[in-house]
């Protein structure tokens, strides 16, 4: 059996708060086949995001480990490769148009040539800008800007994708566009899912409902 | 390109804009700052060009000199013209003297000319004015032009010629009466000191003035074209007793160089400080810009981006503004240096002060020459300093942890 794209054991973390210590993590395992949605749902504070930094390696454990593909490397030029990440408030560089955002994550890569452009323009079809490309993000709306970071999560054919609240900024309508749009790519592109959200409805369209309460993830 | 270059670029000129506020600003005060060093060291080393071209074109390119002169100078003459790289020779005499015509005195050097061999080592020719060179004899002047001016003689006017003997001769209760001498030229080199204070007889006339006899006080030397002036000093020496000295023109003038080059360095030192002020202004913008941008930062960071490479980001900024306003500063300081004139022109036009600038000003027009050395040495300098500008930044970006950044407000 090939290894799970991504594996977490143990995962713990904690926070100074005062003079005490706030657990947020208290020992989690993950494991995410190949082409797998996950949903991860919580209380706001429960620890969704921290846990959702562990994985994409942007923040470090206190104790346990994450593997992605089998390997311990979590490092930046790893992840540039093999992950894809979307956030709840898109992060696109203002002074960049839509095609020169997706473009971005491809150019930290590394390889940049015709065929880039190409996928990066097919991209933005495949999510419904391809007429908008040259628009910079503040004159996109806000589903249209997500809409162009889920683009750019796809830019390198990563294995992984990591979503922490991609409809948090957005109206209901427009929120369940983005979770199909983000679901319907990762399934035609194989890629996995781990999607952080509040909302009961999009995490039913997930194959894997989790739960994270008390530090401590679970199925639900 | 790198991806951190490509940003950086896209920061400072983003899509659909031109050129940005702090782009612009931060680009301007780097381009006045070079503009300014540009302007200033070149008018500065265009009076050392002008004041070079005058002493050679006036007095060659090498001079001997003797304490108390040079009694056989045809023999050193001889000697001299025959050292390798040597042109010609010139032997003359100069002192001070006292000039007369009508009620109005002045007091400047008479330089007593070969009319032989002066032609081949001066440029004198070129700047008489008025009558010529050929017209000198043994009972003739040329005035230059300030002097002239200012004692009210022209060309056919007679002057009287008081030399320095008449304090021996009047302290030994002898008659002394000046010597009368026809104005047959006038001369103006573009020098203000030399153009107010100078008078140019014969070598006899000269010799008479002062009792030297036969006696030179010194030879001035062409050089053939491409020759090194100190290697032709040292070649002379090599061929004349020790008490006869061939010294370069920079030698000569080596008191004079010194001074001019100190101020050259402090100005060029304390012009800098515009540029380092511009790349402080620089600091501060990209600083700003770290704060403003921490959420994309992180994000950087969340795409694969090394903290090395974020910093270069910033860091490429500073390099960026600096090659500029290098360029805007170069442009801008070369299109001043060509209308000098014209602006100098016009604002004593304006204030009409065109005679007092020709009274205290060293040369009719404002000189300009521009080193290669002195702008590269800008060009090295100016980048060097806005590329240093962005490393503070730099460093607070690449310090920034990408989760941390991600979740700042």
């Amino acid at each position: 059996m090939s290894d799970p794209v991504l594996s977490a054991r143990a995962l713990r973390k904690a926070f100074p708060s005062g003079d005490a210590r706030l657990e947020v993590l208290r020992g989690v395992d993950l494991d995410v086949a190949a082409g797998e949605s996950i949903s991860i749902r919580g209380e706001s504070g429960s620890g969704k995001s921290t846990l959702l930094n562990l994985l994409a390696g942007l923040d470090s454990p206190d104790s346990g480990s994450v593997a992605w593909g089998g390997s311990g490397d979590t490092g930046a030029r790893r992840r540039a490769a093999y992950l894809g990440m979307v956030f709840q408030s898109f992060y696109l560089v203002p002074e960049l148009d839509a095609l020169a955002n997706v473009l971005l994550a491809r150019r930290i890569l590394g390889g940049m040539d015709r065929s880039a452009r190409a996928r990066a323009r097919e991209l933005l079809g495949s999510v419904g800008l391809a007429g908008r490309s040259h628009h910079l993000p503040a004159h996109l709306s806000g589903g249209e800007r997500q809409r162009v970071a889920l683009a750019r999560a796809l830019m390198n054919s990563p294995s992984l994708i990591l979503a922490d609240e991609p409809t948090g900024n957005l109206d209901e309508g427009t929120g369940n566009g983005v979770v199909d749009l983000l679901l319907g790519l990762c399934s035609s592109a194989n890629a996995a899912l781990v999607l952080v959200t509040h909302n009961a409805a999009h995490a039913a369209k997930t194959r894997r409902r989790m739960l994270l309460t008390s530090g401590v993830l679970g199925d639900c | 390109m790198p991806w951190y270059l490509h940003l950086a670029l896209r920061q400072l000129f983003p899509t659909g804009r031109w050129f940005p506020f702090f782009t612009l600003i931060s680009t301007l005060g780097v381009a006045l700052g070079v503009a300014l060093l540009v302007i200033v060291m070149s008018v500065m080393g265009g009076f050392v060009f002008e004041i070079r071209h005058l002493i050679t074109d006036t007095e060659g390119e090498v001079q001997i000199v003797a304490r108390g002169g040079i009694a056989d100078y045809r023999a050193v003459v001889g000697k001299v013209e025959s050292v390798p790289g040597v042109a010609a020779a010139t032997p003359y005499a100069r002192d001070a003297v006292m000039i007369k015509f009508g009620d109005k005195p002045a007091f400047p050097m008479l330089r007593g000319l070969d009319l032989g061999s002066v032609e081949r080592v001066t440029q004198l020719s070129h700047y008489v004015v008025i009558g010529s060179l050929d017209d000198l004899d043994d009972d003739s002047i040329i005035l230059s032009m300030q002097l002239a001016t200012s004692i009210g003689a022209r060309v056919g006017d007679t002057i009287e010629v008081y030399s320095p003997l008449i304090i021996n001769k009047l302290s030994a209760d002898e008659v002394f009466l000046p010597r009368q001498v026809r104005v047959v030229g006038i001369l103006e080199i573009g020098h203000q000191q030399l153009d107010s204070s100078t008078v140019y007889g014969t070598l006899r006339l000269a010799q008479d003035l002062y009792g030297l006899g036969s006696t030179v006080h010194g030879i001035d030397v062409r050089l053939k074209d491409g020759v090194n002036e100190d290697d032709a000093a040292a070649r002379i020496n090599a061929v004349l007793p020790q008490d006869i000295r061939a010294l370069s023109w920079e030698d000569s003038f080596s008191d004079f160089l010194w001074v001019v080059n100190l101020e050259r360095g402090m100005i060029f030192f304390l012009l800098l400080f515009i540029v380092i002020v511009a790349a402080f202004s620089v600091t501060s913008s990209l600083l700003i810009s770290v704060v403003r941008k921490t959420r994309e930062i992180g994000l950087l960071g969340a795409l694969g981006g090394r903290p090395i490479h974020v910093a270069a980001c910033f860091c490429a900024q500073g390099l960026f503004i600096g090659i500029l306003g290098t360029a805007a500063g170069l442009a801008l300081g070369f299109t001043a240096l060509a209308f000098r004139n014209s602006v100098v022109l016009w604002i004593t036009k304006v204030t009409q002060r065109e005679e007092v600038l020709r009274r205290f000003y060293q040369f009719s027009e404002l000189p300009s020459h521009t080193s290669g050395s002195t702008v590269a040495l800008i060009i090295v300098l100016t980048i060097v300093i806005s590329t240093l500008a962005g490393l503070l930044p730099a460093w607070k970006a690449a310090r920034l942890k990408p989760v941390e950044a991600l979740r700042s407000e």
